[in-house]
């Protein structure tokens, strides 16, 4: 005698199983995103004071930009780039993909830190300047083959300027020092 | 090789006897600025690859060790962290800065577009300076914010930037018009207009006088307290309690006047309002 399939009442595989694949990019975006720690200290904001809730979403963006432009640039695509970034930070980010999709580079952020500080936020809340004290791991690889491996420490210039429903990052630039 | 170092221990040429054992270096520059080129020196001998990777660029291509690798103003256009790296058999890599040049624009937001005279910190501007290629200029700068109307300075002050970035804040003027905001730096300027309008009301009158079919009552000309007359489209509000009850009528200032007909034919009190401000009360008698 067959054996019969049995199938639970109410529970369709074919949808399980498309659900399942469904959530396993958005659980190794999570993943990604949750590899970025970001902490910001408002206290020297000026000359206007960040609100809590703008605080929490300074941090949200900021990270999910990070993770973007992990992507973006290990991946050689250009999707990931644009909600997060705008202005010269997407041009030089955009850029950036191009010329690695040309020369076969590509960079591996990892185990990504932010120390992040509000240096200057405009009377009207209109932009914010931030200094990232940033750690990660690099990893610069030419095809499969190795070329760089560090632990580093880079600041960073940041300007992030609030849209419809986010923060973006319009200027991103390392220096020496602050 | 452990003889080696021991040599090298004994002679004190431990780095120089590390460089030996490399079969390439390279020496980075220990500044550069954006769209200028410069160049990396190689020492070894042979052919390797050379990779430059920072913001904008991921450049690789042959090299022969011993000699100088240019770098163009453009690989070096957008200011960060750049990466060089020198492959033969093994790979060696430094890095170094590239700052912003001279200030070549200035991103100037003013806010509002419209103000009210006669208001305290109601103006207030941020100017941020760029080089030719947008990289933010970090090295502080004296930004100049002028605020003048067709016939008077009201501000101007020179701002060292901080952070790369300069801005003020101050009192709205005390009449109606155009406000001209400007900011310079060298012989950068920038210009934003911001329109002063009248602020509210002051020493707002009514007079009133009963007609046929009700009563006729109007504002005298209406200023705000720096003299300017109030923009045509303002909305003055007469309330008219009489035996009828009590009437609410919303008009518009037309050329620096309100008027409104009231349907009361008893005993009637008249007031008036603009925004937060009350005017005078008048009593018109019933009709006869």
């Amino acid at each position: 005698m067959k054996a019969a399939t049995k199938f639970v009442p109410g529970f369709h595989f074919p949808l399980f199983f498309a659900g399942v694949l469904l959530l396993v990019p958005a659980l190794n975006s999570y993943a990604a995103d949750a590899m970025v720690e970001v902490q910001l200290d408002v206290k020297k904001a000026a000359p206007r004071a960040i609100e809590e809730l703008t605080e929490g979403r300074i941090l949200r963006d900021y990270r999910f930009a990070w993770t973007s432009m992990a992507q973006a640039l290990q991946f050689n695509t250009f999707d990931p780039l644009e909600g997060p970034f705008s202005g010269e930070a997407r041009r030089w980010l955009r850029q950036t993909v191009t010329s690695q999709q040309q020369s076969g580079l590509s960079h591996r952020y990892t185990d990504q830190n932010h120390r992040l500080e509000a240096v200057f936020y405009s009377p009207e809340g209109d932009v914010v300047e931030l200094h990232d004290t940033a750690q990660y791991h690099l990893q610069i690889l030419d095809g499969e083959k190795d070329i760089h491996d560090e632990n580093v420490v880079v600041h960073y210039v940041v300007l992030m300027t609030p849209g419809a429903d986010r923060w973006t990052i319009r200027q991103l630039q390392a220096v020496p020092q602050f | 090789m452990a003889r080696l170092v021991r040599i090298c221990a004994v002679m004190g040429l431990a780095a120089a006897c590390a460089n030996a054992g490399a079969a390439q270096d390279l020496r980075v520059p220990d500044s550069a600025v954006a769209g200028e080129q410069t160049s990396i020196s190689t020492t070894g001998s042979g052919k390797a690859t050379f990779y430059l990777a920072g913001p904008g660029v991921s450049r690789k291509n042959e090299v022969a060790l011993g000699q100088e690798v240019r770098l163009t103003g453009h690989d070096l256009r957008d200011a960060g962290y750049y990466l060089a790296i020198l492959c033969s058999e093994t790979c060696r890599s430094a890095g170094f800065y590239v700052s912003a040049g001279k200030a070549a624009s200035l991103s100037f937001i003013v806010h509002p577009s419209r103000v009210p005279v006669a208001q305290d910190e109601a103006v207030n501007g941020v100017a941020f300076p760029f080089d030719q290629y947008r990289n933010l200029v970090l090295a502080p700068v004296n930004v100049n914010f002028r605020l003048n109307t067709k016939d008077a300075s009201l501000f101007s002050r020179a701002i060292r930037t901080q952070n790369g970035v300069a801005w003020f804040r101050t009192a709205s003027g005390k009449s109606a018009g155009a406000l001209q905001v400007v900011a310079s730096l060298d012989d950068l300027t920038t210009r934003r207009a911001v329109q002063q309008v009248a602020s509210d009301p002051c020493n707002l009158r009514i007079t009133g006088q009963r007609t046929k079919t009700g009563i006729l009552v109007q504002t005298e000309p209406v200023h705000d307290c720096s003299g300017n007359v109030l923009p045509d489209g303002t909305i003055v509000t007469f309330t008219a309690t009489g035996p009828e009850g009590r009437d609410t009528v919303d008009a518009p200032i037309k050329q620096g006047i309100a008027r409104a007909q009231m349907d009361s034919s008893g005993a009637t009190t008249i007031s008036v309002a603009s925004g937060v401000v009350m005017g005078n009360e008048i009593r018109v008698g019933a009709q006869p």
